[in-house]
């Protein structure tokens, strides 16, 4: 045990990988912004053209506040995974360094270690896809900790084609590279750091502040409770076409901080082919996704019929040492009686394009097949999102950043059957489910720079349907502000 | 079957009572700043010009704490990441550990009931120790000269959990007189300080006692003095002690390490490969029975 826990711990070291607190990677810095390394550039004291390591940071502080509003009922039959009704006001705060080192023709190892402190709004319970805020991690705490979040080894295998300047940022050191090439990368990150990327959308701490615009919020990215795992990713580049590969351990239990290191009987699998395009002169991206997960969980159609064959196979009786959320509903299905592994799939569709310079729209959906629970990230099981990200270069504010967005997040019919018997799907579940809709966001933002390394920006969200319930309505408004810098 | 039971119940209720001891940091091994050149001391040559150093450093360590025969932390693994930013004689730096796996054996050990660490990368896959903030000066002497002379101070920043004994759950320092000097192939470094840690968990066996001495000195001899190259090795001797019981048996660790290091010689950024291998001299008070650490650092300042 000792030794295959060292074993494992080599493993996870020598090949290390990347990850990102519930996701996306960081945004690439502005060449007229200021940070650390452009500052040693300017004094002739680094290479940003070839570079053998470089060291960025941010901050980011995010405090959002709901508005009260008025539902029906907020917790049905002793459930605990509503979205609460009154007024509330959340907060995140992260601070990241990020560092990178050449260690080989080709190689790079990255180690981002990242400090939170939070406090949700509704303790995290009770939205669906629509999360308000992105940084939210699922396990943090007031209280600040300093976590790993990526260590990982990126290895790129030059194949040929036209040679271009990669640019020094964040988790990517400076440098040349082929139009043609394949990128290993391995260890400690999140899948999201390599997949599923947009760049309209970019780093959320730039941009939203909602999960939602994140990722697919049907996408359940194998990852522990922060969004990070160990795994591997692999990645085809041959001019206009990429294609990327990943697999990536799981949880051991849904949504926990504790990885399941057998990947070889549970992963997350996802599958990526994209094409780059200019049309009338202008950037954009399609890419389509695939994911399959095997991973250990329950089926929400197993869970019923559990109950249903015998109701003291409920929810508040769950087995000694099982895995479930708490629930002291005796009338509900749990998960914890039918919890094996499973196999969740999806397909979904990103493209991006810019219109005119600095001004870019997006457009996202997935399908999952929606029959088991969530396991990692957010209770959805389709997704559709479009909106605008635009720089302020049209109106001489080159780092300024606006934008507005609207998602839509759905469940499939069995994730609402079990809903309405009141079981619980980890952040949701209100007890009881008579109207089903669709939940929904819209957010709009502007993003003020302020000295070049710190932004100041406005936000308001409005949520309706939480929890894919259309008796709790809403609309819920969530008006937050954030300040960001770089470093 | 029913004397089982009472026995096992009187067993129970005689554990039950047992004082529980709590976790602590037992690392004693502190890795010098990305860029000191040691493993544990520090060369002092801090260039005057602008400059830094990336770092990592993956060490093993084997029973650092064993109470009464009780192997309360029998294997530790971590990566030590750090960097820092040194000019005109100043270096700061952070450091942060990794503790990748921390195992050990739970048990009864001198009428105090210990719970051994469980700390592996699948059931804390991100966990990072005590994040260290440190500051040294060079505040005589020039690099490579035969005698320099400086100070440095290192905040630790709790973080973890103290079952893990990867952490006090408090904040602490240690404040440095530091020494090193070059003397042809010879290379010499030296530490005197005290580290100020709040946490005292007297009487439990092996555990903090408060503020504690900290010493050491280290010596080498540069085998290749190569173009491109160069490598050093020789021992490094530290330990530390608890003030209020200085030199007790029990409030003392000592440890030796072999060290070589291999330094790239030459302008602009350079790498360094650290080795090291070592045991207790005096095997208590957190001192491994035995240790490697292996590392690799880039460094390099204006005009190198």
């Amino acid at each position: 045990m000792r030794a295959t826990a060292v074993g494992f711990a080599i493993a996870c070291l020598l090949a290390s990988a990347r990850a990102y607190g519930q996701g996306a990677p960081p945004a690439p810095h502005e060449d007229d912004a200021f940070d650390f390394m452009n500052v040693l550039a300017d004094r002739h004291l680094h290479d940003l053209a070839d570079e053998a390591w470089n060291a960025y940071g941010q901050f980011t502080y995010i405090t959002s506040f709901k508005a009260p509003f008025s539902p029906p009922y907020t917790n049905a039959n002793g459930a605990v995974n509503s979205f609460t009704p009154e007024y509330e006001r959340g907060f995140t705060g992260t601070f990241t360094l990020f560092f990178g080192v050449k260690v080989w023709h080709g190689g790079e190892v990255y180690a981002v270690p990242e400090l939170i402190s939070e406090h949700a709004l509704s303790n995290l319970h009770g939205l669906g896809g629509a999360i308000e805020n992105f940084e939210l991690q699922k396990t943090g705490s007031v209280t600040p900790s300093v976590y790993r979040s990526r260590l990982f080894l990126r290895q790129a295998f030059d194949l040929g084609g036209e040679t271009s300047t990669k640019s020094s940022d964040p988790m990517q050191l400076g440098g040349a590279q082929t139009s043609r090439r394949i990128v290993i990368t391995a260890g400690n990150f999140t899948v999201l750091d390599v997949l599923g990327k947009n760049n309209v959308l970019g780093d959320p701490r730039q941009t939203f502040f909602n999960i939602a615009f994140m990722a697919h919020s049907s996408w359940d990215f194998a990852s522990d409770a922060r969004g990070y795992s160990f795994g591997a990713t692999a990645e085809l580049y041959w001019d206009r076409w990429a294609v990327r590969v990943a697999r990536m351990a799981p949880p051991q239990n849904p949504n926990t901080l504790a990885i399941d290191p057998h990947i070889e009987r549970v992963h997350g699998d996802a599958l990526e082919l994209a094409h780059d395009h200019e049309l009338f002169g202008q950037p954009g991206a399609v890419r389509l996704l695939g994911y399959r997960n095997r991973v250990f969980s329950g089926r929400f159609d197993d869970a019923i019929a559990a109950y249903e064959a015998d109701p003291s196979k409920n929810a508040a009786s769950c087995p000694l040492g099982s895995y479930n959320y708490g629930s002291t509903n005796f009338d509900a299905p749990d998960f914890c009686w039918v919890r094996k592994a499973n196999v969740k799939v999806g397909i979904g569709i990103d493209a991006e394009q810019y219109v005119a310079p600095g001004v870019g729209v997006f457009f996202r959906a997935m399908y999952s097949d929606g029959q088991s629970e969530v396991d990692a990230f957010n209770s959805a099981d389709r997704d559709l999102s479009f909106g605008a990200v635009a720089k302020g270069v049209l109106w001489h504010r080159p780092l300024d950043v606006t934008g507005i967005g609207l998602q839509l997040s759905s469940i499939s019919n069995e994730h609402a059957r079990f809903l309405a018997m009141g079981g619980i799907d980890n952040f949701i579940g209100d007890g009881k489910l008579g109207t089903r809709g669709a939940e929904g966001v819209v957010e709009g933002f502007y993003s003020v720079n302020l000295l070049r390394a710190i932004w100041l920006a406005a936000d308001l969200q409005v949520i309706w349907n939480p929890a894919y319930n259309a008796d709790r309505a809403g609309p819920i408004v969530i008006p937050a502000v954030k300040v960001h810098g770089e470093f | 079957m029913i004397v089982g039971a009472l026995a096992l119940a009187l067993g129970s209720r005689e554990a039950a009572a047992q004082p529980a001891a709590q976790g602590f940091a037992f690392e004693r091994a502190y890795p010098s700043a990305p860029g000191a050149g040691w493993i544990v001391m520090d060369d002092l040559n801090i260039p005057d010009e602008l400059g830094g150093a990336l770092a990592i450093t993956l060490g093993y360590e084997r029973n650092p704490v064993v109470v009464s025969g009780l192997a309360v932390v029998s294997d530790a693994l971590h990566a030590d990441i750090g960097a820092s930013i040194h000019y005109a004689r100043w270096r700061y730096y952070v450091d942060i550990d990794t503790a990748l796996a921390v195992s050990g054996a739970s048990g009864l050990a001198s009428a105090y009931a210990y719970t051994a660490p469980s700390l592996d990368p699948s059931g804390h896959p991100d966990a990072i120790t005590d994040v260290r903030l440190g500051a040294d000066v060079r505040v005589l002497g020039q690099p490579g000269d035969p005698l320099r002379i400086g100070a440095g101070a290192q905040l630790y920043a709790p973080n973890d959990n103290r079952a893990n004994y990867t952490t006090d759950g408090t904040f602490r320092g240690v404040i440095r007189a530091l020494v090193a000097g070059d003397h042809g192939h010879f290379t010499w470094a030296g530490q005197f300080g005290a580290h100020v840690r709040p946490l005292d968990d007297s009487p439990t066996p092996g555990s903090p006692r408060g503020n504690e001495l900290v010493l050491g000195l280290a010596g080498g001899v540069t085998l290749c003095p190569c173009a491109r190259w160069g490598a050093v090795i020789g021992p490094e001797l530290y330990g530390a002690s608890a003030l209020r019981a200085l030199f007790g048996s029990s409030t003392t660790a000592f440890e030796g390490l072999l060290s070589a290091r291999l330094e790239q010689r030459g302008a602009g950024q350079r790498v360094r490969i650290r080795l090291a291998i070592g045991s207790a001299l005096h095997h208590e008070f957190g001192a491994a029975e035995w240790r490697v650490l292996a590392g690799v650092e880039l460094f390099g300042h204006a005009g190198s």
